[in-house]
């Protein structure tokens, strides 16, 4: 009986919207604000109905969300994210992402569309090992329940070298870590939609395959720099795991830290300067969505180049970065250039 | 920038014609017609808010009249550079960081032109003008370091040294001593002497009448304007005084009570 | 021995000294500290002597929006942005100047209207980005650390252009800030060297923005001026201390963020406020 009401209600609500819209436009050619409160008059008592059929709007929506015969909503938190969730998903599920294309998560704020997406979600994928900070208050707000993947778990996670407690949550720029994202995902589709079961098991094999490819063929690109040039130097420390897996050194950041937030000091900047010139490192890296600013100087200073479109937090929409994939063979190569 | 409007020395020089003026809304002054001679010292006398400062500034060119002309030597006295308004003692910044000198240097900027600096000559004429107003030994004090007096023969001095020929002075006798107004005064002489025009805002009727060539009478509109014996009659007096008049010992002596505006509110009785 | 102690101690104050100067970024800063100071400090003396820090805290403020502006359409870049904040310091300088005269309210109300609604503009263009905490921090508090010799540059030309029109009008300036009826009854140009006054605050803001940043710029305006309205009664020395108070300000300010890891822009302030704390000090003591 609930669910028949909450529909029913969200489909009256649509039609009123357009009703009165195109009536006011009719009358006068724009809207017009007796146009307005004329309609309001007369609708009202019609309103009063709809509000108190509707009361409580949370909890009905989620229940029409998931028991309607549209599909449920699932939520990445990242682009990068949503599009390897949704090579498992294939047909059967569209994954759409929280944060748009460029954004950053570490300095992301939320704004309220961002609350009633993750309400209205039936499933929401996120990165885990802490990057997310910007979800806790959006997670409190929404209320409700879903399904949480959290695609790292289970990895082994590197120490934050800026603070004290914090891990490295970077652990998606190493293709191996991201085949155990996508069976962590796996399983969460399976829990939601045990029916597609099939379907999500041969799109993560199929993926898998496709991420052990890229992983054979980074190998083989970083072969070809010197062994002497692989250095990286970042702005923040994003690369970690990347490093450790194809034989890169991280000669050091420009803020300290895993997290984008943070501006360093004169000292560490100076610090900085000396041991890009001591180690030789040909240049620095930034991420598109970072200020270039702090980098331009050190770099200048150093007299290395610096290199300013790399993707390592979001894709981008279309080329070069259009699907995870692309986001690593693009990043690859721009290093493998710079290093060479 | 710097205009020298030439003077036409067959005109009275200050000629005002039926000048009105409007202050926060209301009129300051009402129809006010008279005319100056060269060299005359006129007392302007009336009570507070009777708009003696914006007639002041009406002829210094610092206000526009809403009705009626004013003339200076025949022209506007948006022309002249040669008319110096000396304001009163207490609307002036005195911890602004600046010596004696710089103040009536200050007066010379009309004839130092745009980008120009001092010269020999300007310092010369500010310390001939300091000595006339005996504050040569003071020229370097900082000018809260003055008294009185010696602030207002300050601007006295920077008024010689714009070299102006009509000299507007905003109660400058209000707050001295005795002492500190006769100098004051007497440097009215060397004014004259010089062929200066000079018009003086002050409550004081027994001094309006020893020291001055003529007195007007201000309350808004002009009551009278004449010789001090003419013009310093009960019943003018009480026109432009209204109720603050008070006579003491008979019809002998009459004091003014200036201490308030019309219609202000206030805890005493008159 | 004791020689050999002092050799040792002179050694570790020079090397105190030469560290950080032998990496161009913080010569760089240093030299932008410095300008950035005396360009000020000059200017900043008329806005202690006119009453003007209110005027000048908001003007800082109200370029937020044309700088948010000038950081969506072409990315960040700190170059560009400085013409995007000149350009919209102007416009602001007279748009509050003409408001705030129009009154049914007072000219301070008017002012903190203004600068409120449009700080807020500012903020609500750059939060359309999303990832904006790390740039609004530079707009905010300075970025002194990263600045170019392009920016040197403008910083020397603009800055240079302020002190040289300050010099040109001296007397001018001068007689409009002490008696505004004698600027007018000697028929100088008020209203145009009003305005010129507003344009000259507006451009030292504009070159000031990427070392003290939006927050601390009234602090660079008013604080060293402040001290040496202490010190002297003569103008032409008030500006010359407050130049040379802005100037180690910026050079122990800098030194203090090297050695002690603190934001740069904050330190050039706290020092400034501590020389004008401590000769205030010594006022009151001698007193």
């Amino acid at each position: 009986m609930a669910r028949y009401r909450a529909s029913g209600c969200q489909r009256a609500i649509k039609k009123y919207k357009f009703d009165y819209k195109s009536h006011a436009q009719i009358e006068r050619g724009f809207l017009h604000w007796d146009t307005i409160s004329a309609m309001f008059r007369k609708l009202f008592p019609f309103l009063l109905l709809l509000i108190s059929a509707c009361t409580p709007p949370v909890t009905d929506s989620l229940e029409a969300a998931s028991t309607s015969t549209e599909k449920p909503i699932v939520l990445a938190s990242t682009t990068f994210l949503a599009d390897i969730a949704q090579n498992v998903a294939g047909e059967r599920l569209q994954v759409e992402s929280l944060l748009p294309f460029g954004a950053d998560a570490h300095s992301y704020q939320p704004i309220p569309q961002d609350v009633a997406k993750v309400a209205d979600s039936a499933l929401l994928i996120v990165n885990g090992a802490e990057y997310e900070h910007f979800l806790e208050p959006v997670l409190e707000n929404a209320g409700g329940e879903r399904t949480v993947v959290e695609a790292s778990a289970g990895l082994n996670v590197r120490k934050d070298a800026g603070t004290e407690h914090g891990v490295d949550p970077h652990l998606w720029l190493d293709p191996n870590n991201v085949i155990l994202y996508v069976k962590n995902i796996h399983d969460g589709f399976v829990t939601l939609d045990p029916e597609g079961e099939q379907v999500y098991t041969s799109n993560t094999e199929s993926y898998s395959i496709q991420l052990q490819e890229l992983d054979t063929w980074i190998r083989e690109q970083v072969d070809s720099i010197p062994a002497e040039h692989r250095l990286l130097v970042t702005n923040h420390d994003s690369l970690g795991y990347f490093a450790e897996r194809y034989g890169f050194t991280v000669i050091g950041t420009v803020v300290e830290g895993t997290s984008s937030n943070a501006a360093p000091s004169a000292q560490q900047m100076a610090a900085l300067i000396d041991q890009i010139k001591a180690s030789g490192a040909p240049a620095v890296f930034l991420d598109a969505a970072e200020s270039p600013n702090l980098a331009n100087q050190i770099a200048s200073d150093a007299g290395v180049k610096v290199i300013t479109n790399l993707y390592f937090g979001s894709l981008t929409d279309g080329p070069p970065a259009g699907t995870y994939i692309d986001m690593m063979k693009h990043n690859v190569t721009q290093i493998v250039e710079a290093l060479k | 920038m710097y205009p020298h409007i030439s003077h036409q020395d067959d005109q009275p020089i200050l000629d005002v014609r039926n000048i009105s003026a409007r202050y926060n809304g209301r009129f300051a002054l009402e129809d006010v017609t008279f005319h100056l001679h060269v060299g005359e010292r006129i007392a302007v006398v009336g009570p507070n808010g009777a708009g003696k400062s914006t007639l002041f500034k009406v002829v210094a060119g610092v206000m526009q009249p809403s009705n009626g002309d004013v003339n200076v030597y025949g022209s506007t006295p948006r022309g002249h550079v040669c008319i110096a308004y000396i304001p009163q003692r207490s609307q002036v910044d005195w911890t602004f960081p600046v010596s004696v000198a710089d103040v009536v240097m200050m007066g010379r900027i009309a004839q130092l032109g745009l980008l120009g600096w001092p010269k020999k000559r300007d310092w010369d004429l500010v310390h001939e003008t300091l000595k006339i107003v005996d504050l040569d030994n003071l020229s370097k004090r900082q000018i809260s370091q003055l008294s009185g007096g010696q602030q207002q023969r300050m601007f006295i001095a920077r008024a010689l040294a714009q070299e102006a020929e009509l000299m507007l002075m905003d109660e400058p006798l209000s707050g001295l001593d005795s002492p500190s107004q006769e100098g004051i005064l007497t440097l009215l002489d060397e004014l004259k002497r010089q062929n200066v025009t000079v018009m003086v805002a002050t409550h004081d009727l027994e001094q309006a009448a020893e020291y001055f060539d003529r007195i007007m009478l201000l309350n808004h509109r002009l009551i009278a304007f004449g010789l001090p014996d003419d013009v310093l009659q009960t019943d003018k007096l009480v026109q432009a005084y209204g109720g603050r008049l008070r006579s003491v010992d008979g019809d002998k002596v009459l004091t003014v009570d200036d201490c308030c505006d019309e219609g202000d509110d206030h805890g005493h009785t008159h | 021995m004791i020689a050999a102690m002092k050799g040792m101690t002179m050694a570790t104050l020079i090397n105190f000294f030469l560290e950080p100067l032998q990496y161009p970024f913080m010569l760089r800063g240093l030299t932008a500290a410095v300008l950035v100071g005396i360009v000020c400090a000059v200017v900043g003396t008329y806005v202690v002597l006119r009453g003007m820090a209110f005027f000048g805290d908001a003007l800082a403020h109200t370029i937020l929006p044309g700088v948010a502006l000038g950081y969506l359409v072409s990315g960040g870049g700190t170059d560009s942005l400085f013409w995007w904040a000149l350009g919209t310091a102007v416009i602001a300088a007279f748009g509050i100047g003409a408001i705030s005269k129009n009154s049914q309210i007072k000219e301070d109300t008017a002012i903190g209207v203004i600068f409120a609604g449009m700080f807020a503009l500012g903020i609500a263009l750059i939060s359309t980005v999303r990832s904006y905490a790390v740039d609004l921090s530079h707009f905010l508090f300075g970025d002194v650390l990263g600045v170019s010799t392009g920016s040197l540059w403008l910083i020397l030309i603009f800055g240079g252009l302020v002190l040289l029109t300050i010099a040109a009008f001296y007397k001018e300036f001068l007689t409009l800030s002490f008696d505004p009826i004698l600027a007018v009854t000697l028929r100088l140009p008020v209203g145009l060297l009003n305005n010129l006054l507003l344009t000259l605050i507006a451009v030292t803001i504009a070159v000031s923005l990427q070392t003290v940043g939006v927050a601390l710029m009234v602090a660079m305006l008013v604080t060293p001026a402040a001290t040496a309205s202490l010190l002297t009664h003569r103008l032409p020395v008030m500006m010359g201390l407050a130049a040379l108070f802005a100037s180690l300000s910026g050079v122990i300010g800098l030194y203090l963020s090297y050695y002690l890891s603190i934001a740069s822009g904050a330190a050039i302030v706290l020092t400034a406020t501590a020389f004008f704390t401590i000769v205030f000090l010594i006022k009151r003591l001698r007193n």
